[in-house]
């Protein structure tokens, strides 16, 4: 009898089919060809019969075996050891997920203070930037408008430095003034003794203190002279 | 479902899934170790799996059923290498009576006696069956399983289950020495 097939019968079976047909003879159902070859080989054949009553025998107390545990059931202490493993293994979880976003959270707020901070660094940077070609720009305007600029401590001789300015018609920077745009300045012309121009921080030589000379002077917006212009004639 | 949601950490279904499957697995297990707390344990262990390792489970490869009962199987295998030889015990309730006053009514003492002698020699004799044997008794006979519920439990074909049902019959007749008595009571019965 091939595995897993019902066992059928075609006639009289013989003692090892009997034994194969006995396997599920409790579950076979009344009046049917197998049970009938079975009841009919039983009559006949008094070993397969005692057989027979043995294996119902067996399976009778195998039954009642089995109804002696049916109610087991496992104890009470199992199913609470159980939920209480549920409960903290999920609390864990869920603690160790609180975490992880509260670190992801954290992670994402440095992330955004950093990117607004290099932001601000950035757009710091670039105004400075912009400030230094500013300057440039001004000392450039000034430059346009031919002034030049006279370090004090370079110790320069006033009389060689304003003849030389004179001879070109520039501008001399005030020293202590710093380059601003010219365009709102006014010249004005004024007579002084030339050691008025040691009132500027120039260095006046001591013999031509006294002469009077001829300037022109540079009076930026806030009132101030920022530069100053020997004239020719003075000379 | 139910699995899935107990995964999540949905208490009721872990507690529903607790309550399906627990009653016939420990049986399983008490009938094929022979010892309560082993089977108390090995009952733990496999709901344990389920808690912990829920994504063991895998639906395309069978029932849930199937899954748990293929976890005890592996812890009772485990189990019987360490104690192969646990003694069968009678089965008693959580409050220590026992279950095994089934046709005690109705009985005089004597007949009593005896059916109570030959269940224990029959219990003995189920527990000396080859795991494989005892499996598919436990099943089919203990449990009352179809072929096709064993087999599907025991992760096997239909027809391994009735070979060995068959098998295992004839082992237990053979160990309770029942098959001794047929020539005689054949003799008796010509």
């Amino acid at each position: 009898m091939p595995e897993g097939n019902e066992f059928t019968v075609r006639g009289p079976i013989t003692c090892e089919e009997l034994a194969l047909a006995c396997l599920d003879f409790r579950s076979t159902p009344e009046g049917s060809p197998v049970r009938l070859a079975v009841l009919e080989h039983l009559r006949q054949c008094p070993q397969c019969a005692a057989l027979q009553e043995n294996l119902q025998t067996l399976q009778d107390d195998l039954r009642y075996l089995g109804l002696e545990s049916k109610d087991a059931e496992t104890p009470s202490r199992v199913q609470m050891r159980l939920m209480q493993e549920f409960c903290s293994k999920h609390k864990s979880e869920k603690t160790r997920r609180t975490v992880l976003t509260g670190s992801w959270a954290i992670a994402a707020a440095a992330a955004i203070v950093a990117a607004v901070w290099w932001t601000s660094w950035r757009h710091d940077h670039d105004l400075s930037a912009f400030g230094w070609k500013a300057t440039t720009t001004q000392i450039a305007k000034v430059d346009a408008n031919r002034v030049s600029t006279v370090h004090p401590a370079a110790g320069l001789e006033i009389g060689e430095a304003l003849v030389a300015s004179s001879s070109s018609g520039d501008f001399t920077l005030l020293p202590g003034s710093t380059p601003s745009p010219m365009e709102d300045a006014t010249v004005v012309r004024v007579e002084m003794q030339r050691s008025a121009l040691g009132a500027f921080g120039f260095t006046v030589n001591e013999e031509h203190a006294s002469d009077l000379i001829q300037v022109d002077l540079l009076v930026g917006d806030d009132g101030l002279p920022q530069a100053v212009r020997l004239l020719e004639s003075t000379e | 479902m139910l699995l899935r949601r107990s995964a999540k950490g949905d208490q009721q279904a872990f507690a529903a899934v607790y309550r399906r499957y627990q009653s016939p697995l420990y049986r399983f297990a008490l009938r094929m170790s022979g010892n309560s707390w082993a089977a108390e344990e090995i009952v733990q262990e496999v709901f344990m799996t389920v808690i912990r390792e829920p994504q063991k489970f895998d639906p395309s490869r069978g029932t849930l059923g199937a899954f748990l009962y293929g976890v005890a199987r592996n812890r009772i295998m485990k189990h019987l290498e360490r104690r192969p030889r646990d003694l069968p015990l009678s089965e008693k309730r959580e409050d220590g009576s026992s279950l095994d006053t089934l046709a005690s009514k109705e009985m005089t003492p004597v007949e009593w006696a005896e059916l109570h002698e030959r269940r224990a020699q029959v219990r003995a004799a189920v527990f000396e069956l080859p795991v494989e044997f005892r499996e598919a008794i436990v099943l089919c006979e203990l449990e009352e399983m179809s072929y096709e519920e064993a087999a599907s439990a025991l992760g096997c074909p239909v027809g391994t289950i009735r070979s060995r049902l068959h098998r295992g019959r004839a082992l237990l007749l053979a160990k309770l020495e029942l098959l001794r008595e047929v020539p005689r009571r054949a003799n008796a019965g010509g």
